[in-house]
């Protein structure tokens, strides 16, 4: 099980961006990585804009699953992982992530923010810790927030990833 | 260290399309499509007219090179076993060259085919006792086995996680240990401790918990002939009291005390199978594979050696009235443990399912933990 990018991203109005991003190709072919990696940012970023304020979703793409979380001020975080990897641990470490960053990183930078201007550079270390889910959380039995939230399992039909 | 193709349909810039990067090779895909017939035919040339021993060796490399992009291609890898045959080709750089394939093909079944083909060569070469050619670097044959062994697991280990329920990895893998590694208690055990993390890390892939499995059933066809030379030691040593040697004695001992070690270790292993796969089962809900692999591993504890002694012991006894007290209170010894494993599995397995049943939330999980009660009283009930 592999988790493989984790973004923090701001869905602004009218458009989505990207503000800071960790990424985990190791364990593609070496050719293949720059590629995949470009794929991940997009795709990212159309799914954040694809889902509403204060919604949580898993979006399957091909072999991976994409785990959405919107908080309601509009900062939003996509983990991408592939099947095997517990969609609660995802859940947990998006908000773990996006509390941590809301707290460091001012309100006031995130619309206009990208990874350039971006000061947070927690994103890389989450997304090693949190390969090996038992390691990372054990408590990966905490449900009950969990319980409120609406897990959406949906597959893509339109042309989003031409790009691969 | 690694291969690939590079998605470039065409030739932008002119220049060489072969790319070095950090020890990785790459390949623009646009040559493919036109170097790979010219070498395919250069090659039937060669082996056709027998040039090859010429030793063009930049062609040669370029066909190595081009051959990892069509691993199927069977002719080539004959080629290449001619060559190893007449002595101009050293195996291990075939095995380097498969290892390289491997990395952008890690199913391609003539890959494997052609390895253990290889091995083969490098075995029977290694039980000559002339040979200092071929760079073998005059290590000892046991040691050069073992390096050949750990090297193939790694190969395997990268193989199978390139791709998902990669079995002909697997598959190679148990090969090895059959050919290579000899089946022996050590390294069965250390491939069981090597792979659990493995395992852990992709709870689906049944190809991975299928090899655990192999394990398993072989560490127990171990403890069973193991014992049994044992039995047979003992009682042949009753017989002819006066024929016992030192050497045989130390060698019954010494069988002796690795048989009570197996015997020892045995349920152990099993048990602690079943509770890795409790443990993934619960970390992890809803993956069939982990469900089966408790089924096998529950199944194969009760036809371990702690059962069929049970019979063996018997026959033993009565066939043999003066077995020696050493035989006998190693057999009353199993027969103790037995009961205890038999009866101690399924309960466990009773409590566990109803635990998930009770907390698990995935409709799958569900499923799957009903379907394993069924079984276990249907398995229980004969």
């Amino acid at each position: 099980m592999r988790l493989y990018s984790l973004s923090v991203l701001y869905k602004g109005d009218p458009k989505v961006h990207l503000l800071k991003a960790a990424y985990d190709v190791s364990t593609f072919n070496f050719f293949q990585r720059s590629s995949v990696q470009e794929f991940m940012t997009f795709t990212s970023q159309l799914i954040v804009e694809r889902s509403e304020l204060g919604s949580r979703a898993s979006v399957k793409e091909q072999d991976y699953l994409c785990h959405v979380y919107v908080r309601n001020d509009g900062l939003a975080g996509v983990v991408i992982a592939d099947n095997e990897y517990p969609q609660r641990v995802c859940f947990t470490l998006l908000d773990k992530v996006l509390d941590e960053f809301s707290r460091q990183v001012s309100k006031v930078d995130w619309p206009s923010g990208s990874p350039a201007t971006i000061s947070y550079a927690a994103l890389d270390g989450y997304l090693s810790k949190y390969q090996n889910p038992r390691d990372a959380d054990p408590m990966t039995r905490v449900q009950a927030e969990l319980d409120e939230t609406k897990i959406i399992l949906a597959r893509k039909q339109n042309s989003c990833c031409e790009i691969m | 260290d690694e291969i690939g193709l590079i998605p470039c349909p065409e030739a932008r810039y002119n220049r060489s399309p072969i790319v070095l990067v950090e020890n990785k090779l790459g390949v623009e895909s646009w040559c493919v499509k036109f170097l790979l017939p010219y070498v395919h035919n250069k090659l039937l040339l060669y082996r056709q007219r027998k040039q090859w021993l010429n030793k063009d060796d930049q062609l040669f490399s370029l066909q190595c090179f081009l051959q990892m992009l069509n691993p199927d291609f069977t002719t080539a890898w004959n080629v290449r076993k001619e060559l190893i045959l007449s002595g101009t080709l050293n195996p291990l750089k075939d095995l380097h060259l498969g290892k390289l394939a491997l990395t952008k093909f890690p199913k391609s079944p003539e890959t494997w085919i052609h390895r253990r083909w290889v091995l083969q060569q490098l075995i029977q070469e290694n039980s000559l006792p002339s040979l200092v050619t071929k760079g073998n670097l005059g290590a000892a044959p046991v040691e050069r086995i073992h390096r050949l062994v750990q090297e193939e697991m790694n190969v395997c280990s990268e193989a199978a996680g390139r791709y998902p329920s990669n079995y002909n990895a697997w598959s190679h893998r148990i090969w090895v240990l059959q050919h290579l590694g000899k089946l022996t208690v050590k390294v069965l055990l250390d491939e069981l401790s090597s792979t659990k993390y493995w395992v852990s890390m992709h709870v689906s892939d049944h190809s991975g918990f299928h090899y655990r499995q192999f394990l398993l059933k072989s560490l127990i066809g171990r403890t069973v002939t193991d014992t049994s030379v044992l039995v047979q030691n003992q009682m042949i040593n009753e017989q002819n009291p006066n024929l016992q040697k030192e050497e045989e004695e130390e060698s019954a001992g010494a069988e002796a005390a690795c048989a009570e070690e197996q015997s020892v270790d045995l349920p152990r292993h099993l048990e602690e199978e079943l509770e890795l796969c409790t443990e993934l089962i619960d970390t992890y809900p809803g993956h069939e594979t982990l469900w089966c692999h408790s089924d096998e591993t529950l199944n194969n504890s009760h036809h371990s050696p702690a059962t069929s002694h049970m019979a063996q012991a018997m026959d033993v006894d009565g066939l043999n009235e003066s077995s020696s007290k050493q035989g006998y209170t190693q057999e009353t010894k199993r027969l103790k443990r037995a009961p205890m494993q038999d009866s101690l599995g399924p309960e466990l397995e009773y409590r566990f399912i109803d635990k998930v049943l009770s907390t698990c939330r995935d409709v799958d999980q569900a499923r799957f933990a009903t379907a394993y009660r069924k079984w276990l009283v249907t398995f229980l009930g004969q």
